[in-house]
């Protein structure tokens, strides 16, 4: 027996009703609602006031010596890595984030992540899910989570975006293909073929739909199967979100030349702005991953490119937000799936590898209290001497910024418990 | 009537002729490879009998031949091919197919694909202006040549020296990894054994039985992967990028032989000891010390901590191949079962099952001693798998009863790969794209993006040159002398001798209209093959069948459209030529599309679109079968 099916319509139930109560405000279906909430615990009352995040992802494992964790007085790990300070006294990041050290008292920066994982699949993996890489069980990615838990925002633009991003990280897992992002590949060109080809009349694009749709059913009854359905129930999302009034949330050229030149030109940056208007807009979830960190060749050069692309952009974002008053709803996010470490490898030309042990991530918005450092490595950088904070505990301080639930369990089709952040606990500290 | 039978005899003696000189290889012999197909089919009939299952059906022609399409060449069939296949009656046709299509050009382009996945082929690096297409097309060639894969392996995982040079371009299979050995070393024991040691690079493998030490011992075999005399140009390199100079001419020329040429070289064969990290962790040993070369199960190879030897790969190469018992050969028939069957007999397939642990033992010990017996040929082990008859059992909409494998009972129902997609919508649109030339490699010396000195030298000369430099002093006096060579050439640089190798050489750009094997790889963030789950090539087998929202607009509104539906010249519509009634315009569509004549019922709603929207009613029907999921998933 296929187990997707039964599971399917429970979820989609759910779905609907999470989706209205978000945005018209209401509990169309009081027994469901009721239902998620109280197997919520009592601390997520109190979490954060994130309605929405955006996620932004350094892939390649991020040097957090050379960026949000320098020492300063440990030369023989800093190489050519310069401190610099910033806005707030007692922070100090590396030298090639002039502008983020404009914004840092917006920012909570956590010094102290550990991770388990120190391959990039398998770091990446973790990082997304909170469950380490089986070869039995695909499980969600954190933006599939967070929409199945806390539902579709607007309910006709896609509950997670991803923009960039590497497709096997933005994955529904079994949740099924429906809480999959929606991938942008290009900010420009923003959610490529959302409108009608000119060449197609409406009438003749309804007749299609409706041969493919009677097509379909056909198929579908001879496999009931679970990727079947899912694209027979993406081509209703599809065709809403085409007549969606909304859809020019994902249109860049609306914005001004003075928005677009404040975040800069690169593709990292044009995907921080697409993602304001994306959660402006009522998307839940919106990923965005800047490549490139894997700096085991020479380190120093590669990170002073990363960071070219990063800073403006993540700064632009903070203050962007900040100003529309929009920094309180969304939960800003930069993560990665290891450090790099405190060693410099010079055969390879002054390289750093992968260091799980101890690395940064930052946190901002969403009622995360902003111009703090969290957590202590020692003086090369290279162990959390403090405040350990596990891939887990930071996945589960998102979900309590946005008053998710972090130990509710949901069952697998194969009928095994999971949790959005597995063992984690949320660092209560952070919050504001 | 006699003269008949003579020519049959004389026809059956030649061969036997011959074979007295030489009896044929298993893998070039048809009977043989169809008992080793009847063999597999009896340990499935054996498996059905204990489990009390009844034996599915084998499926019609028409899904017959879109799985033996989809699964051996990458695409469906063309309007013709389908046509020729379904009109024929002889009861030998699906054999005569499954021959056809193996011996096609479309196979290899196919296996190139699952090459380049497993492999993590990608055609550039980051942050340097090397490259790997050498390399690719090392790969490309070894598919096109049908390589042995015990060959492949020695020859990737033993390799070492000029990375242009054809016979020891492999070298890639390193040089794409510089600066991160250790991961290079887990994905190698990944790949060709099987084995997951990612975990024991940084710490011993709580849920295996893989220490840390261990991975280190493996490790020395491969250890000091240097360049093949990059050291005589550092001086000079230094001077070129530190002083002013960094934006002359001369540096730029200067890059192509530090970065294209050094770069893309391996010296060295492996020093066979290697020091443990500053971090090593446990009490077993300190960190720093030197160990020895060591393999961690099979037949024990050991290289002694003591001695810096030249030929750690080379022992590596030789223990994967020869000396792990039959984990090698396994691990490949459990890939190419995946490949032609769906689902591997146990999953994944890069974790290495003993064949007693597995739901089959008989089968999986059959399977590696085929590979062995068929001498690792992948083609001919392929061509068994696709002559059984449990590769024809009709398609099942269920997941397997079986946790971690397959209960082969009906191919599983899954979503196509993006480039079965894509080839197959190519093949719509601009007809076989096996009738399309290769991609070709690019040797041709760039500097700051103009080519130079074509017609005169090559990179692979080049290479050669400078490779062979034995000191700092004759590699200033080769380096100054190419320089002058370069901007005197550059000088005159619409010489007859540029336009004519132009020509001569092919790519393609992402909008080509040819097979995903010959596009840029990784597909661009924009391309259809991104949005349907073709992977980044950064981690191994890293694509995604996942459906998305974009799939289905670029379905509705992109490509399809542009290319197929709404373009009078694609090649689809030529199948409609010489048809006169609105019924055979149908039946040909969905012939082509398809692959299978119109139901009874679909033929009603085809006629009634065309009877209300006249022209545009067939643009409606194209649309509406790609659009539909029988075009998406292979049954």
């Amino acid at each position: 027996m296929n187990p997707f099916p039964k599971a399917d319509e429970l979820t989609r139930r759910q779905f609907v009703s999470n989706a209205a109560r978000a945005y018209l405000g209401v509990h169309l279906f009081p027994m469901l609602g009721g239902t998620l909430a109280s197997a919520a615990p009592a601390a997520a009352a109190k979490g954060g006031t994130a309605k929405s995040v955006i996620y932004l992802y350094m892939s390649g494992g991020m040097s957090h010596l050379d960026t949000f964790d320098p020492k300063p007085k440990n030369k023989a790990v800093m190489g050519k890595t310069e401190a610099i300070p910033t806005k707030v006294d007692g922070v100090m990041l590396g030298n090639h984030l002039p502008k983020t050290a404009e914004v840092i008292d917006k920012v909570c920066v956590i010094n102290s992540m550990n991770s388990t994982q120190g391959a990039h699949e398998q770091g990446a993996y973790t990082m997304h899910t909170s469950y380490a890489l089986r070869g039995t069980i695909a499980h969600p990615s954190l933006g599939a989570w967070v929409v199945k838990q806390g539902g579709r925002i607007h309910p006709e633009l896609p509950g997670f975006v991803a923009i960039d991003s590497s497709p096997e990280h933005v994955g529904g897992g079994f949740f099924g293909a429906k809480y999959s992002a929606a991938l942008i590949g290009s900010p420009d060109e923003g959610l490529q073929d959302s409108k009608r080809a000119d060449a197609v009349s409406p009438e003749d694009f309804d007749r299609r739909l409706s041969l493919a749709d009677r097509m379909n059913s056909q198929f579908h009854n001879r496999y009931p199967n679970a990727d079947v359905k899912a694209y027979e129930e993406l081509y209703r999302e599809a065709i809403a979100l085409m007549k969606s009034k909304d859809l020019s949330a994902f249109d860049l050229s609306q914005e001004s030349a003075a928005t677009r030149g404040l975040y800069g030109s690169g593709r990292f940056a044009q995907g921080c702005l697409l993602a304001r208007r994306l959660v402006e807009n009522g998307v839940r979830f919106v990923e965005v991953q800047l490549g490139g960190w894997d700096t085991h060749v020479d380190n120093f050069t590669a990170v002073a490119g990363r960071c070219k692309e990063f800073d403006q952009a993540y700064a632009a974002l903070i203050t962007d937000l900040a100003k529309s008053g929009k920094l309180k709803d969304t939960l800003v996010v930069v993560a990665t799936e290891f450090g790099r470490t405190p060693e410099i490898k010079a055969e390879h030309k002054d390289g750093r590898d992968h260091h799980p042990q101890a690395f940064s991530c930052l946190l901002a918005g969403g009622g995360i209290k902003g111009g703090v450092k969290h957590g202590l490595t020692d003086s090369s950088g290279g162990k959390v001497k403090d405040g350990l904070v596990s891939v887990q505990d930071f996945n589960a301080t998102i979900a309590h910024a946005l008053s998710l639930p972090y130990d509710t369990i949901v069952m697998s089709p194969t009928k095994r418990p999971f949790k959005i952040a597995d063992k984690g606990v949320p660092v209560a500290a952070l919050f504001g | 009537m006699n003269h008949k039978i003579t020519l049959t005899l004389l026809a059956a003696l030649v061969p036997v002729a011959g074979s007295f000189a030489q009896t044929p290889k298993p893998r070039e012999d048809l009977q043989f490879l169809k008992k080793a197909a009847l063999q597999i089919d009896q340990h499935i009939a054996t498996f059905y009998r204990r489990k009390n299952l009844d034996v599915p059906k084998v499926t019609d022609d028409a899904t017959f031949l879109r799985r033996a399409f989809l699964v051996s060449v990458g695409r469906i069939p063309t309007a013709e091919e389908a046509l020729a296949f379904l009109e024929i009656e002889d009861p030998a046709k699906r054999e005569s197919l499954v021959d056809y299509l193996l011996k096609s050009k479309g196979y290899s382009s196919h296996m190139s694909n699952w090459a380049f996945d497993l492999l993590r082929l990608t055609d550039g690096r980051t942050g340097s202006s090397a490259s790997n297409e050498p390399y690719r097309h090392w790969v490309r060639s070894a598919m096109s040549d049908n390589m042995p894969w015990n060959e492949f392996t020695r020859r990737l995982v033993a390799s070492s020296g000029d990375g242009w040079d054809p016979q020891t371009a492999a070298v890639g299979y390193y040089t794409r990894d510089r600066g991160m050995p250790l991961d290079n070393l887990s994905n190698t024991m990944r790949v060709f054994l099987g084995t997951r040691m990612e975990c024991a690079q940084c710490h011993d493998d709580p849920y295996g039985t893989t220490e840390r030490y261990d991975f280190y011992q493996l490790a020395a075999f491969t250890h000091g992967q240097t360049t093949v005399g990059q050291t005589n140009m550092e001086s000079l390199w230094q001077e070129l990028r530190d002083g002013d100079r960094s934006q002359s001419e001369e540096y730029r020329v200067a890059q192509v032989l530090w970065d294209r040429v050094y770069g893309m070289s391996l010296g060295g064969g492996g020093v066979g000891q290697i020091p443990l990290p500053a971090d090593y962790q446990y009490r077993d040993a300190t960190p720093g010390e030197v160990v020895g070369a060591r393999t961690p199960f099979g037949q024990t190879v050991r290289m002694s901590e003591k001695r810096v030897e030249s030929d750690g790969r080379k022992k590596l190469a030789t223990w994967i191949v020869a000396k792990t018992a039959d984990q090698f050969p396994a691990v490949i028939a459990n890939r190419m079962w995946k490949r032609v069957m769906g689902k591997g007999v146990y999953e994944p397939v890069d974790e290495f099952i003993p064949a007693d642990k597995t739901t089959y033992p008989d089968l999986v010990s059959y399977l590696g001693t085929l590979m062995v017996e068929l001498d690792y040929d992948l083609r001919a082990f392929q061509h068994v798998l696709l002559l059984t008859r449990t590769f024809q059992f009709g398609a099942s909409p269920n997941p397997s009863s079986i946790e971690g494998g397959d209960d082969f009972h009906g191919r599983k129902i899954e979503r196509l790969s993006a480039e079965q997609i894509w080839d197959s919508l190519v093949t719509l649109a601009a007809g076989d794209p096996d009738k399309q030339p290769a991609r070709s490699l690019e040797t041709r010396i760039f500097v700051g993006g103009k080519p130079v000195l074509v017609g005169k030298k090559d990179m692979t000369q080049l290479s050669k040159e400078v490779l062979a430099l034995k000191s700092e002093k004759e590699l200033r006096s080769y380096f100054s002398k190419f320089l002058k060579e370069v901007q005197s050439a550059s000088a005159d640089s619409e010489s007859p001798g540029s336009m004519m190798a132009m020509t001569a050489n092919r790519s393609y750009n992402k909008d080509a209209k040819v097979r995903a094997s010959e596009l840029p790889s990784p597909a661009p963030r924009d391309h259809f093959l991104y949005l349907f789950g073709a992977s980044d090539r950064e981690v191994v087998d890293a694509f995604s069948r996942e459906p998305n929202v974009g799939q289905v607009l670029s379905l509705m509104n992109g490509f399809v459209q542009r290319e197929l539906v709404n373009k009078p010249a694609a090649h689809l519509y030529k199948s409609l030529e010489g048809a006169t009634t609105d019924k055979e315009k149908i039946r040909r569509l969905y012939i082509a599309v398809l692959n299978r004549p119109p139901s009874g019922e679909e033929m009603s709603w085809m006629l009634d679109e065309v009877k209300k929207q006249g022209d545009a009613g067939y643009r409606n029907i194209v649309s509406a079968l790609v659009m539909s999921s029988e075009f998406l998933f292979l049954q």
